[in-house]
């Protein structure tokens, strides 16, 4: 039986069901994101600060998240914790997973666009007098961010994606009710179509979402990325031509 | 009043006067980098409205010394005080002396996510805190001191590397700095700009303003300058007015430094 339905796609792309399970997915994103942005900051923090132990602790945090895979991570926790008498709902397992597994990837975003700020930057605000507070919010947190954008975009790009795997532990998002809705009537094509549709929709809206912050938070750094980039070569020239 | 300016006529023969307090006292300093000690038992005293030249060989020290002065750079030994304060690690008198003193980078280092105006009223709202129409005056005096008023909506970028550094320049002005460090201004610069940072640092210095700065111009220490402070291996060798530093060096060192500079 070679047969392809265009219209039975359609209607599986205006399906109500299925729709439920993209708000799902969108959910379980933002959530992800959110939560894992606050947890990937304080991580970044622990990582960056002086204390060994602190640093190493998020050091081995990174490096254990990002050296599993998320589906592991899912299951031990929808199926392995409440053997130890911990025990969530469906939902709570999939967005602890997810965060968990998203702030370690956030936490070396984050770290990376701080680095990646001179140290001239926070010199300055220093002789400033600006305060800690002030020289984070207002010198290094905006500069960093317009650094980190585009990693982060694309890290949030995984994770629309990623959150499929929570169809897994029985999360009804987008991933298992296509799932469910193929069981039911065997459109294997026509179903996973009008996910994939779903799919690529959310990824192309992030996409174009992502090329707008970028657009906006690059605006007035541009010019001045490269004229910073170029001058301590031409300070170290003069300072040599001079001696 | 009148004596100040006395001082000031009569040059650096003049000694620092005893009643005043410094504006920095440094006593047997010292700063090591691990094993490597980048200050070396270093003394140095600056009268107010003095200006220092501080030179020397790459690595001799020069960067730390003024760095130290408002505590960017941490010292290990020693003490240093700024307008009587001491530099004792007490977040109250580091915050104090960084008050009291206004620094200009080699490399600028302006914010560069804002406007000209912006980063000059950042400190004043924030640390002083000055209504916004208050500071932007504040700017716009000071913008206009180092003749760039009109670019005051410009991002950082989109100025020339002189123009960048004179608003470094009014930017350290807007907290109304009673010592102003400058660690090698015109070193990133092209040429042609030097000039016009160096204009506008003899404008502060006629205007009486305490001056300590890194520069290989020698013209500028020349013109400018009540003292040369001649720095090598972390140690300050030498210190002498202009004239006498340039036409008798003591120092071996001092005269070897003076040679390849000059050719
Ligand atoms: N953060 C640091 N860690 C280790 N060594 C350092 C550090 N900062 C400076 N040094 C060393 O201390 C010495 C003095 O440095 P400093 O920057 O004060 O020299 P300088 O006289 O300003 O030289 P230059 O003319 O090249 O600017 C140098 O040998 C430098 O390598
Ligand atoms: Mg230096």
């Amino acid at each position: 039986m070679s047969h392809f339905s265009p219209t039975a796609a359609v209607s599986y792309f205006f399906n109500y069901f299925l729709m439920k399970g993209v708000l799902v997915t969108i959910g379980l994103t933002v959530a992800a994101v959110v939560g894992g942005l606050i947890l990937g900051m304080g991580i970044a923090l622990l990582r960056m600060s002086s204390n060994p132990v602190l640093a190493g602790a998020a050091r081995f945090y990174i490096w254990f998240f990002r050296g599993t895979p998320l589906l592991i991570q899912l299951v031990v926790i929808y199926s392995g914790l409440p053997q130890l008498g911990i025990k969530f709902s469906v939902i709570t397992c999939a967005l602890v997973g997810l965060i968990l597994n998203e702030a370690a990837y956030l936490a070396e975003i984050v770290r990376s666009g701080f680095m990646a700020v001179s140290v001239g930057q926070r010199e300055a605000a220093w002789a400033l007098s600006l305060s800690p507070w002030v020289t984070f919010r207002r010198v290094t947190l905006p500069q960093a961010f317009r650094l980190m954008i585009p990693p982060l975009g694309n890290s949030i790009n995984s994770l629309l994606k990623a959150t499929s795997l929570a169809s897994v532990i029985s999360v009804e998002e987008l991933m298992r009710r296509s799932d469910m809705l193929m069981q039911e009537h065997f459109q294997i094509l026509e179903v996973y179509a009008a996910a994939t549709a779903y799919y690529l929709i959310l990824t192309s809206v992030w996409d174009a979402v992502q090329r707008r912050l970028e657009k906006h938070f690059g605006r007035s750094s541009a010019a001045k990325t490269r004229r910073v980039a170029a001058s301590p070569p031409v300070a170290q020239a003069s300072v040599e031509a001079r001696a | 009043m009148s004596e100040r300016s006395m001082a000031r006529a009569e040059g650096a023969t003049v000694q620092p006067q005893l009643r005043e307090v410094p504006a920095v006292r440094m006593e047997a300093v010292y700063k090591h980098y691990g094993d490597f000690t980048a200050l070396n038992e270093v003394d140095l005293k600056v009268a107010k409205g003095e200006k220092i030249v501080v030179c020397g060989p790459s690595g001799s020290g020069k960067s730390t010394l003024i760095r130290c002065i408002n505590h960017i750079e941490k010292h290990d030994e020693g003490l240093i005080y700024v307008n009587g304060t001491e530099l004792d690690r007490q977040r109250k008198n580091i915050d104090t002396v960084r008050r009291d003193t206004g620094m200009v980078f080699q490399s600028f280092n302006l914010f560069p996510h804002m406007t000209v105006l912006e980063n000059c009223i950042l400190a004043p709202m924030t640390v002083n805190g000055m209504s916004e129409a208050e500071a932007k005056d504040l700017a716009m005096h000071f913008l206009t001191k180092v003749r760039i008023p009109d670019q005051a909506e410009k991002f950082p970028g989109q100025l020339s590397g002189g123009q960048q550094q004179r608003v470094a320049i009014a930017r350290a002005l807007c907290m109304r700095p009673k010592i102003m460090l400058f660690d090698e201004p015109t070193s990133a610069l092209d040429p042609e700009m030097v000039k016009e940072v160096l204009e506008t640092m003899k404008k502060l210095a006629e205007e009486g303003m305490t001056m300590l700065c890194v520069t290989h111009e020698m013209g500028f220490a020349r013109e400018v300058a009540d003292r040369i402070v001649f720095m090598n291996e972390g140690r300050v060798v030498e210190q002498a007015a202009p004239e006498e530093f340039f036409e008798n060096p003591k120092s071996e060192r001092a005269r070897a430094f003076l040679d390849q500079i000059i050719h």
